[in-house]
């Protein structure tokens, strides 16, 4: 079976048409996505995640490097026969209607009627605009918009989904819809890409992340990987008093008060047992103990700023 | 082929909801509704009359001209005003069509779907087309069935204007369509274009202005730039000499030359050929 994402080797250098500055916005990028995952693409602005997804899409063409969608060239038109894609910022045409615009779109996508009369109807009950149907777009707010927007991408019930930003200006409630509806895509076999910079909903919806940095891949794996376990836990107990601190202290431990909770930082795991220990003698009960990961925001910063920073040094 | 008919019902659904289209509609209406009442004049009805009564001829200032002559002459010379009229209309209703689907974030919805770039191009261009057809059957044959109701003469020649007419727009509109793919912009594209007609006109006069040019590259360039061009004021005289058929003067007979109509086409190929081109290799 055909990969449905694949870019190996991709560099593009942009030139500027006055001056000829060359701008290089990927760098030898390499990416695979397999069916029934979502992917998601981070990284700081200009790190090259948009250019990645418009070449991917063949609306900007790779100076050097190869993009492939379901096993074609991305330049083939073909190669997107089964591909869904949500652009920032897009515009649909005011003129038309939540309806018109799945029907026009869905045309261009192959569909003949009978069948999108049908898809368009279930698709706008599934992301929550079917009282909006024959409204037309230009009254609709970003949120709708971007619903919209996400059935637009479904319309042809693509294996592959290119997704940029699909909760940008969505609510609380419309980003959890969106996450659920994402991932029952992904059970039935889609293979989905989201570029964003929303970070805790890559968190949230992503199996796997790619971290890019000046057009490159600086950081690859699953969400798991990508966070390690700390030595630090975060406990809540009752009848913990100051001895009872200053004694974690002198044994090496490192805690501090948070909101409630106790930041706690041990050896190793017979080091936080003895503290468990101590906690129980001295009268104290244990409520709640768990590792802390890092965050994604934490790998991401991290990465980001070691790149600056030699970046700054070789310069 | 769904998915271009898609593409030019949208062309459609767009000059609807943006008033183009209405407006277009409505300016012709404009011109219908002038000739109408232009016809319906006192002095016209009262020549009509006595020409029916009288026979088939009224006295034109002590010269006695035939009705179908007389028609014939009217229709062939007006036919030179919608040439201009015709065609400039066309053009101010189709010249953004380019350049708004150039837009971000509008260009990448239709990109993404399975399209490939010159057949969304030219779906576009055919849809600007129709358009201009649509408005030229309206204009031109509202204009002919007044004249046949006011002076029951059937003249059909006439509408071999609306064909001139709409093979001139298809030119210049080839023409807007590589300035709005590389510019991007509705306002440079019209501007380009109405220059390029009003050029392509003083060009009729090449021979004299070559012969008037100081240096002999001078006079080869415009030569060059002569058969280069679209012949927009040969093509003006064609549409006449094409109305008025045998009756044409001898002064306009050369105008419906295969040379005029081949280079203009030729013209036209090469443009939307080069915007094809350009479109396909242009990163977005």
């Amino acid at each position: 079976m055909a990969i449905p994402i694949e870019a190996q080797g991709l560099r593009k250098v942009y030139r500027s048409r006055v001056r000829g500055r060359a701008i290089q916005a990927l760098d030898g990028l390499d990416l695979k996505v397999e069916p029934g995952e979502v992917f998601g693409l981070l990284g700081p602005n200009g790190a090259g995640k948009t250019t990645t997804v418009k070449i991917l899409l063949g609306l900007t063409f790779p100076t050097s490097g190869s993009a492939r969608l379901l096993g074609l060239p991305a330049a083939d038109p073909a190669s997107r026969r089964r591909v869904g894609y949500l652009p920032e910022g897009h515009r649909f045409p005011g003129y038309l209607t939540a309806r018109q615009t799945l029907e026009i779109l869905g045309r261009m996508s192959g569909m003949g009627a009978p069948a999108l009369r049908r898809r368009s109807a279930e698709l706008l009950e599934r992301v929550g605009l079917e009282r909006w149907a024959d409204v037309r777009v230009r009254k609709f707010s970003k949120g709708m918009t971007q619903r919209l927007g996400l059935a637009a991408a479904l319309v042809h019930d693509p294996e592959v989904l290119l997704l940029d930003e699909p909760t940008d200006g969505v609510d609380p409630l419309g980003r959890r819809e969106i996450r659920d509806l994402l991932q029952a895509e992904a059970a039935r076999g889609k293979a989905i890409l989201v570029n964003s910079h929303l970070l805790s909903e890559i968190e949230l919806t992503c199996g796997r992340v790619a971290v890019l940095r000046q057009g490159r891949v600086a950081a690859e794996g699953s969400i798991e990987a990508l966070t390690p376990k700390t030595s630090r836990y975060r406990l809540v107990a009752t009848g913990v008093d100051e001895s009872l601190l200053a004694a974690f202290r002198e044994s090496g431990a490192t805690v501090e008060r948070v909101n409630g909770h106790f930041d706690l930082g041990a050896r190793d795991l017979d080091h936080l047992n003895a503290l468990v220990d101590r906690l129980r003698a001295s009268g104290g009960r244990l409520q709640e103990l768990t590792p802390v990961r890092s965050s994604l925001e934490d790998v991401f910063v991290g990465l980001v700023r070691d790149g600056a920073a030699k970046e700054g040094a070789r310069s | 082929m769904k998915a271009l008919a898609a593409s030019i019902e949208e062309v459609f659904r767009e000059a609807a909801a943006r008033w183009t289209l209405v407006a277009y509609f409505a300016l012709s209406s404009l011109f219908i509704l002038v000739f109408a009442a232009a016809v319906n004049l006192d002095v016209v009805d009262g020549a009509l009359a006595g020409a029916r009564l009288f026979g088939r001829s009224i006295d034109l200032g002590g010269r006695s001209v035939e009705v179908d002559q007389l028609v014939l002459g009217f229709e062939s010379g007006f036919s030179g005003f919608l040439y201009l009229v015709g065609t400039f209309l066309a053009l101010f209703a189709t010249a953004h069509l380019v350049p708004r689907l150039q837009e971000k974030g509008t260009i990448d919805l239709y990109l993404s779907r399975p399209v490939g770039r010159a057949p969304l191009l030219l779906s576009r261009y055919l849809a600007g087309l129709l358009l201009a057809a649509a408005n030229l059957v309206y204009l031109i044959g509202a204009m002919w069935l007044i004249v046949v109701w006011k002076t029951r003469v059937l003249h059909p020649r006439f509408l071999l204007s609306g064909v001139v007419i709409l093979f001139t727009f298809a030119a210049l509109l080839a023409f807007a369509f590589l300035v709005g793919v590389v510019t991007s912009s509705t306002g440079v594209s019209l501007m380009a274009t109405y220059a390029l007609f009003f050029f392509g006109a003083v060009l009729a006069a090449h021979d004299r202005i070559a012969a008037a040019v100081s240096t002999e590259a001078s006079a080869r360039v415009v030569q060059a730039l002569y058969w280069v061009l679209p012949k927009t004021a040969e093509l003006g005289q064609a549409t006449v000499a094409l109305v008025a058929g045998k009756a044409a003067p001898d002064r306009l007979a050369h105008f419906n030359a295969a040379g005029v109509y081949g280079s203009t086409a030729l013209f036209a190929l090469v443009s939307l050929a080069a915007a094809s081109w350009i479109f396909s290799r242009k990163d977005f």
